[in-house]
């Protein structure tokens, strides 16, 4: 049946996998469009967006659409198994992790006992050779809602951190690890099985201290939530990439750690939380301050400048649920451009990088005014709204980090992180004391 | 004056043939096809009479690597059911699997007193390779019994029908009247089909059940003269290589006639199909326009647009290849290109008073078209005389202006032609299109 506009959702998410014959995509007549993510062998090809016409979507119309939009990457694949060595995997990503590195996984939740359910499944479901501790921090232990969700995973660990604010949970959590790596995910993510092996695999490399992966939407029913994937979402394209040192150099504008990724997807060598250049995450940026976020890109920042290598894996996706509601959207957004303008701020007092000079005075306005002129001539469908929306955020982020800064004053420093080695000597000393 | 050109067709999957005699002409142009289906056009001068199959070769990769490789893909992704892939099965896979139930298929071809090519045509239709066929021979208005007698005499497998209201879209309404197919594919009695036409045709119609028409690649049957060469400069009938899928979202208000009112890129009457119960929904051919009215045309057109226009969607499948011999003769050229805008006009015209939401479009568009085709063509030709005959783009300038009064005179023909035949069963076939209007 024919629906009017007006009831249409937004946008189906689907997956194919190409090893399997193409069907029609059914269900999808009540959307506007489907956005379908195709696989090949384990390996994420791209994206196609099919228009439904308010029909189901024919095999026929979904097979062009994937040759009009992935073909040359098919093509790519198909040749790269061809040709690919013996012993080697067909895209090319390195081989699988030795059995004896174990692994920690750090969730940090706020009172969303629902989405943490939903992640943990996601997470003692996953198929590893190694350990994995699963480790969940409570940032409101006040609630006593997440104690409860815990609970029905004995696998899982919950250590509680009162002072509020992603990094001082994250933190928490990582001193509290064991693990040789450390995955942090977010409690409205969830993982196929295969991730954690995935995202793992290029520390093979013993230069590669930190792993970004995939994100994909969950779902596109809303506005709010299509609006955030044009926003930029947190996926960072089907292409793997390599960032070092080198590329750390070459701007002159502010190093774009932007692109590397986010924390609702990274692995993290455990030894550069105790590196003297590195250390944890910054308390004062982040979800739960002032600031909102970027304690991820500062951390790519020092770890970079630091000599080491990062690593985008986009075949280790994980599916992460947007904010369905457009307030929550909006002060989402409006965080974002405020930690965006404090990452920048920090790196020129704590590093002093003047290059963050040139982005805040130059080239962010210079964004902001070719974006809104893009609008203007209806080459964008971005609402000018959330424009000036993030432009505010901008204005907001140095006195958002003033006040970030002198909480975490107030609150003082998270622990340390102890390697997990030298913890269990101190524990042993302490008991022969 | 344009060089003639020797055409070819010629198989990638199969050997790549010299032609039997390329003797006398400047260039040669192929129709490359891989297991069957075109992919694109190579033109290759030829030198001493002759061509090397080398640069044949070479050519065909470099000009359309980007279509067979397309290609490929598709018919991979179509057959593809196992994990083990390799590059020997991608270039291998078997071009669609052919155990489909397959509808009856009415093949409709409308005539007028041309039995030469007539014969020809028929010809061509009994090799098509589909299993089920419901030939028809619509003969409109002949003035003489040759058409009835050579489809009886060598044609016994066709049904011939005689549909006495002159008009071509009279003989297409009586086609429909007559099917016995679920599907209807029209063609014209110039025309040459292609083996796999039919096939590829019902194809998208069996898979895809929102689709309610398609239309295909019309090629050149020869271009042995001036006229046909210039034929193909001024855009022929082709609409290139890859598929293509028309939609509009009518129901929320996008204009048809903004988007894809220059019908003429989905293609022509002489290649075009429809599921016969679209007729149902949204009417039939307009009897006002066409060949054998004056308004020489805009039938199809205007078919096109009504089908987006009332929410269906429509197909270009280029594997549905007809060839069609374009006028020899440079006066009929010139008068087939007036014909083409008187037709176009008409079929504005005629959008523009059925559907009042699109009128502005409609107006836009005809005088859009009417400074970008034509009098900015005209301008150019002044600037570059050698770039396209003047007296032809002239022809069309005329024809567009001419064809702006002929639709609504055309309709009192109409209407005094439907009266005067008006005795037993024939006033049964006045159009579910009429009695809306």
């Amino acid at each position: 049946m024919k629906q009017a506009r007006a009831d249409l959702k937004q946008i189906a998410v689907r997956m194919i996998d190409l090893s399997e014959p193409i069907g029609q995509l059914d269900d999808v007549s009540n959307y506007r469009s489907a956005r379908v993510f195709v696989m090949w062998k384990d390996h994420l090809l791209g994206r196609v967006d099919v228009p439904t016409h308010r029909q189901t979507v024919s095999a026929m119309r979904l097979r062009d659409a994937i040759v009009d939009a992935l073909g040359p990457r098919l093509i790519n694949a198909i040749l790269r198994e061809r040709y690919a060595l013996e012993g080697e995997s067909a895209d090319g990503e390195a081989a699988q992790l030795p059995a004896s590195v174990s692994v920690s996984v750090v969730v940090a939740t706020r009172d969303r006992p629902d989405d943490l359910r939903r992640c943990l499944n996601s997470l003692v479901a996953q198929q590893s050779v190694r350990h994995i501790e699963i480790i969940v921090v409570d940032n409101n232990p006040a609630s006593g809602l997440t104690p409860i969700v815990v609970a029905e995973f004995p696998r899982v660990m919950l250590v509680a951190e009162k002072r509020k604010g992603l990094s001082y949970a994250r933190n928490r959590g990582i001193a509290a690890s064991t693990g040789d790596i450390i995955i942090a995910t977010d409690d409205d993510v969830t993982a196929p099985a295969d991730w954690i092996e995935k995202l793992i695999a290029p520390f093979n490399d013993p230069n590669v201290a930190i792993v970004t992966g995939n994100v994909l939407p969950l779902e596109l029913e809303t506005r709010a939530q299509c609006l955030f994937e044009m926003y930029g979402g947190l996926g960072r394209g089907f292409e793997r990439r390599v960032f070092s040192r080198d590329w750390f150099d070459q701007f002159r504008t502010a190093v774009a750690t932007w692109e590397i990724g986010a924390t609702a997807n990274a692995a993290f060598r455990a030894a550069i939380f105790h590196h003297p250049e590195i250390g944890l995450f910054d308390e004062s940026l982040g979800a739960g301050t002032h600031t909102g976020c970027s304690e991820d890109t500062y951390l790519f920042y020092r770890t970079l400048k630091a000599g080491f290598t990062i690593v985008y894996e986009p075949s280790a996706y994980v599916w992460h649920k947007h904010r369905r509601e457009m307030k929550s959207l909006r002060r989402q957004l409006y965080n974002y451009s405020k930690g965006h303008v404090a990452y920048h701020l920090l790196t020129l007092l704590s590093e002093h990088d003047r290059r963050a000079l040139v982005r805040l005075c130059l080239r962010l306005p210079q964004e902001h005014l070719r974006r809104i002129f893009t609008r203007l001539r209806g080459r964008s469908d971005y609402p000018l709204s959330l424009l000036l929306l993030e432009m505010a955020g901008n204005l907001a982020g140095p006195l958002a980090l003033w006040r970030a800064r002198r909480q975490v004053k107030r609150e003082g420093p998270s622990e340390p992180y102890v390697p997990a080695s030298e913890r269990a000597i101190a524990v042993q000393g302490h008991c022969s004391d | 004056m344009p060089a003639s050109m020797k055409l070819i067709d010629t198989d990638l999957s199969r050997q790549i043939l010299a032609p039997e005699d390329p003797q006398g002409y400047e260039f040669l142009q192929a129709l490359v096809r891989l297991h069957g289906v075109p992919v694109g056009y190579v033109k290759l001068p030829v030198k001493d009479g002759n061509f090397s199959p080398t640069d044949l070769r070479k050519a065909i990769f470099e000009q359309n690597g980007s279509a067979i490789r397309n290609h490929l893909l598709r018919d991979w992704l179509a057959t593809s059911t196992s994990d083990k892939f390799d590059v020997e099965d991608f270039i291998s896979s078997p071009h669609e699997s052919d155990d489909k139930q397959w509808p009856l298929v009415t093949v409709a071809v409308c005539t007028r007193d041309r039995t030469a090519d007539l014969a020809r045509c028929l010809d061509a239709i009994s090799h098509l390779d589909y299993p089920l066929l419901d030939i028809l021979v619509i003969d409109n208005a002949p003035s003489a019994r040759d058409t009835e007698q050579l489809v009886r005499e060598s044609f016994p497998q066709a049904r011939y029908v005689l549909e006495a209201r002159p008009g071509l879209n009279w003989a297409r309404n009586r086609a429909i009247e007559e099917a016995r197919g679920e599907i209807i594919a029209y063609t014209d009695d110039d025309v040459v089909v292609d083996s796999e036409w039919i096939k590829a045709i019902a194809r998208v119609l069996v898979e895809n059940a929102e689709v309610m028409a398609v239309t295909g690649l019309v090629a050149p049957y020869e271009l042995e003269t001036e006229a046909q060469v210039l034929f193909e400069r001024y855009g022929g009938f082709g609409r290139g290589f890859e598929r293509k899928w028309f939609w509009v979202d009518t129901a929320s208000g996008e204009s048809v006639a903004r988007l894809h009112g220059g019908a003429g890129k989905f293609g022509t009457g002489a290649n075009m199909a429809y599921r016969r119960s679209v007729f149902d929904l949204i009417g039939r051919f307009d009897v006002a326009l066409d060949v054998g009215t004056v308004t020489n045309g805009g039938g199809d057109l205007e078919m096109f647009f009504r089908v987006l226009k009332e929410g269906h969607a429509l197909v270009y499948e280029p594997a549905a290849l007809v060839f069609h011999r374009h006028r020899r003769d440079y006066d009929q050229l010139r008068a087939q290109i007036t014909n083409n805008g008187i037709g176009f006009y008409s079929y504005l015209v005629r959008s523009a008073i059925n559907y009042p939401d699109e009128r502005m479009a409609f107006v836009r568009l005809g005088l859009w078209w009417l400074w970008w085709w034509n009098i900015r063509r005209l301008l150019i030709s002044f600037a570059r005389p050698s770039a396209f005959p003047r007296d032809l783009i002239l022809a069309e300038l005329r024809g567009s202006l001419i064809g702006l009064t002929r639709y609504q005179k055309s309709r009192r023909m109409a209407s005094r032609i439907a009266q005067s035949f008006a005795h037993g069963e024939t006033s049964a076939l006045a159009s579910k299109e009429e009695r809306k209007s």
